[in-house]
């Protein structure tokens, strides 16, 4: 079964129907691109996935439960599994990176200090970012801010991630970097869903693409068959054919 | 006209649903009192210069006004107790509450409205933890605590400031000032002055997150959001004041 399959999902604001059927499953270990023009509701869809947002109608099963009608209390342990990196980072700006990326381990490991030093130690190291380690969010470049909170966002080890926009607005550099990271947790069997406008990127790190338009997903492609020319409108919509 | 109605049970619910949340969560574990110690110390410890000054000034401005009202009738000996107690009963409490609904209301809303704007609350949500308990109850917890022992200690500085206007400008005597305020004030006073606070507190504080938690739009919404919480807890506090201090009279007689 799909690690993630969100069935007739529908969700409007204030009377106006952003989603009216999104329909569409992710498979373990697979990178799903989501794509779609501005404002289609990207976001939404994603932020649903681990309840941020809530559902009208529609079910959405992630690792095997029905998630959209549980209450915050019962959303902690697919929070868990699920993790969401956020589009500027959405770093606690009170908070050193250090005690930024000690926030999960706190709240969800027996760790000791001393082993959650170690840990953030590790995780930095592996992200270039050990620099960084002390000081304030504010202190860091917007690139590095969002490889802080996709660090952060993988502190306790989750099977699932959730990207929303990683690479918008960062330089050649950053943009590479974050790419490198998201290939390596790919390769750690870690099930990612990535939502994006940067076409290059995503060619590089999704299996397979979804395109949302008019409230449901219009059609879906391997990146097999974009590459080769066959995606019909994703194909389309990469080449800037059809809009939002 | 329906806009702002729908507006003003909207705002009047999102109060109740996070009070209500606020009570359910504060039964659960975990509570997190480093969260709220350093609060408190925001909450508290930086608001004193301000209660100080505010207390002060009433104080020192009442006992000239009350002194230069009353000289001409050689009322002057009634200062103390007239002070003392419209400052314990009434001034201290509303004061300084109101000061810190501008001071500490204003804080907390900007404050979150920014963690708001910046996705930092959902970042506490999707990481697998409560607003609520993170952000919410310890804020909650350091206004009640706090402003009450605030309002105390705004209490003395009233007195004094009394005192001081009483001596230089008035020629009263401080020790029959003293003397004076011991036999006047009771406890009964004090508690129908201090017994506000903690209801002003929880008003100030509830406000303030729940305009901070529903910020939207930029720094824009936080600015909007940010006056929204003063004017609501002020105006709350001052309705209220009349409503507590009837209730408090009539509990008083019935005693
Ligand atoms: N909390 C909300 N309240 C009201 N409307 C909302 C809310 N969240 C999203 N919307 C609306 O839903 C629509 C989709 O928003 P969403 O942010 O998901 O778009 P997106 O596809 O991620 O766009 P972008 O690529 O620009 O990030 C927008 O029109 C937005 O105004
Ligand atoms: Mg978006």
């Amino acid at each position: 079964m799909a690690i993630i399959d969100v069935r007739h999902f529908a969700k409007s604001f204030s009377g106006k129907a952003i989603h009216k059927d999104v329909t569409f499953t992710v498979e373990e270990g697979e990178c799903v691109g989501l794509v779609g023009g501005s404002g289609i509701g990207k976001s939404v869809v994603l932020r649903s996935l681990i309840g941020l947002e809530k559902s009208d109608s529609g079910e959405i099963w992630i690792d095997g439960q029905e998630i959209s009608k549980l209450s915050e209390r019962d959303l902690v342990e697919v929070r868990k599994k699920v993790a969401y990196v956020f589009q500027n980072g959405a770093l606690f700006d009170s908070m050193s990176v250090y005690d930024n990326l000690a926030y999960p381990l706190r709240e969800h490991t027996p760790l000791k200090e001393a082993q959650i030093r170690e840990r953030i130690r590790e995780q930095l190291d592996e992200f270039g970012l050990i620099e960084a380690i002390d000081k304030l969010p504010a202190q860091l470049s917007g690139g590095m801010q969002k490889r802080v909170g996709l660090a952060r966002a993988m502190m306790i080890g989750p099977k699932v991630i959730l990207y929303d926009e990683p690479t918008a607005g960062l330089d050649p550099y950053n943009t590479i970097k974050i790419q490198e990271l998201v290939l390596r947790l790919k390769k750690k069997g870690v099930t990612s869903v990535f939502v994006t406008h940067d076409m290059p990127t995503a060619l590089n790190v999704c299996d397979r693409f979804c395109l949302l338009a008019n409230g449901r997903v219009m059609d879906e492609a391997t990146v097999e068959e974009v590459k080769l020319n066959k995606g019909g409108k994703i194909e389309q919509f990469i080449a800037g054919e059809v809009g939002g | 006209m329906k806009s702002s109605r729908t507006e003003f049970l909207k705002t009047f619910g999102g109060f109740a649903i996070l009070t209500k949340q606020v009570a359910v969560e504060m039964m659960r574990p975990p509570l997190y009192p480093r969260l709220v110690i350093d609060q408190m110390y925001q909450v508290g410890l930086q608001s004193l210069p301000l209660v100080f000054v505010t207390a002060g000034a009433t104080g020192m401005v009442m006992a000239l006004q009350f002194g230069l009202g009353l000289e001409k009738f050689g009322g002057k000996l009634y200062i103390p107790k007239i002070v003392s107690l419209s400052i314990v009963r009434e001034m201290a409490p509303v004061f300084c509450s109101l000061m810190l609904a501008a001071r500490v209301g204003a804080g907390i809303t900007s404050e979150i409205g920014s963690m708001t704007v910046t996705q930092q609350i959902d970042a506490i949500r999707a990481l697998g933890t409560s607003p609520i308990k993170k952000i919410v109850i310890p804020r909650v917890l350091a206004c009640v605590i706090a402003i009450p022992l605030l309002t105390t200690a705004a209490n003395f500085v009233g007195i004094l400031g009394g005192l001081l206007v009483g001596k230089n400008d008035l020629g009263l005597d401080p020790v029959f000032y003293v003397q004076k305020v011991l036999q006047t004030v009771t406890i009964a006073d004090f508690l129908s002055g201090f017994a506000k606070t903690p209801v002003f507190a929880f008003v100030i504080a509830i406000n303030a997150c729940y305009f901070g938690l529903t910020a939207k739009g930029g720094t824009q919404g936080v600015g909007n959001a940010t006056t929204k919480s003063v004017v609501t807890s002020s105006i709350t506090i001052l309705v209220g004041d009349y409503f507590l201090s009837k209730f408090f009279w009539i509990f008083e007689q019935w005693l």
